[in-house]
């Protein structure tokens, strides 16, 4: 029994230590250019929404839906988060920029509810290319921008066409 | 010795599950927006950087930097880095301290990546950080001269710089705005 919790504590400790050090001398690549393999994506995409739905079970109160703000959310998506996101107008291009790859939301859409979207534009996500935009957006923004992209592939009759027409506007 | 080896098995199998546990139950913290800890931030930076000295070891020797490359490179920095990475003379980016780990501010702090390296890095991205790999957006020519650029950044002339800084935006895309 002994020499078996002897075995035990030993892995214990030179496991992690052994991981740490094979990081450490730079034995893992750091290329961002590379296809994440898919046991990884799928161990990291449950990992960050699970803790995503433990931080944020849908507590906080999600402001009503109108036309208006999913306007204006998707006119600050349009000008803050397109650029890595997918833009509205442009067909499916995957990002192969970043690891892991940003999400390409107006093509597959996104699982999270609205309170977690609103969560995530707000906090960030730690380890993805993914800042914490709480301290440039207001409240009443942050949640345009979340009631927006929970609903960017379902957007009511004319909204679409509303927040293009009006980025048009601004753009020259 | 078989009680010791089965010992270290389970001790293994033990410290696998108990990763799994932990990240699929979502009891790792996500959120960007909090202090990284300074020795995490010691050693991934620490990690990255030899990780990068061996990755970039492949790129071939680039030609020397002339001025001109020196300050066409700064015209590219001034474009599409100084967002994350703080510009020569300014305040550091508020942007840039938003992501975790936060982005190396290249204007104040510099950096001790070899002039291959910092090509290698624009080119690839690091993975994990908002780091993401520019070759789609620069031939390898511009990154040759942004790395030429961000590598003597803190020691060029403030003459030079000023000339750099005097016209940030390419004139074809500064025309249509107004």
């Amino acid at each position: 029994m002994k020499t078996f919790l002897l075995g035990f504590l030993a892995a214990i400790v030179i496991l992690p230590l052994s991981a740490a050090a094979f990081l450490r001398l730079g034995f893992a690549d750091v290329n961002g250019d590379a296809d994440p393999p898919v046991w990884e994506k799928r161990f990291m995409y449950t990992a960050v929404h699970r803790a995503i739905a433990r931080r944020e079970g849908g507590s906080v109160e999600t402001p009503a839906t109108t036309d208006e703000r999913l306007v204006a959310g998707g006119k600050l998506y349009l000008n803050g988060c397109a650029g890595c996101h997918g833009e509205l107008r442009k067909p499916f291009e995957e990002d192969r920029s970043l690891y892991p790859r940003a999400p390409q939301l107006p093509h597959i859409g996104t699982q999270y509810t609205e309170p977690q979207i609103y969560w995530i534009v707000k906090h960030g996500i730690r380890m993805t290319a993914m800042s914490a935009y709480g301290r440039f957006y207001s409240e009443q923004e942050l949640w345009s921008i979340a009631a927006f992209i929970h609903q960017i592939r379902s957007l009511p009759l004319g909204v679409r066409e509303r927040i293009l027409a009006k980025s048009v506007n601004a753009a020259p | 010795m078989k009680r010791f080896i089965a010992g270290f098995l389970t001790g293994a199998a033990f410290l696998v599950l108990l990763v799994v546990l932990i990240a699929q139950l979502g009891l790792v913290d996500v959120c960007a927006d909090a202090a990284i800890p300074s020795w995490f931030a010691t050693w991934f930076s620490a990690s990255v950087h030899r990780s990068v000295a061996r990755q970039a070891s492949s790129v071939s020797p680039l030609a020397p930097a002339t001025d001109a490359d020196v300050s066409a490179g700064g015209k590219l920095y001034l474009n599409d880095c100084v967002g994350c990475h703080g510009e020569p003379g300014k305040p550091q980016s508020d942007f840039g301290a938003t992501f975790y780990p936060p982005a190396p501010q290249l204007a104040t702090a510099g950096t001790t990546y070899t002039e291959a390296q910092i090509y290698w890095v624009a080119k690839q991205g690091i993975r994990r950080t908002g780091m993401g790999a520019q070759a789609g957006s620069y031939s390898d020519e511009k990154l040759r001269q942004l790395a030429a650029f961000i590598y003597r950044m803190r020691t060029l002339p403030p003459d030079i710089l000023k000339e750099i800084q005097a016209k940030p935006e390419p004139p074809q895309k500064a025309e249509p705005q107004k």
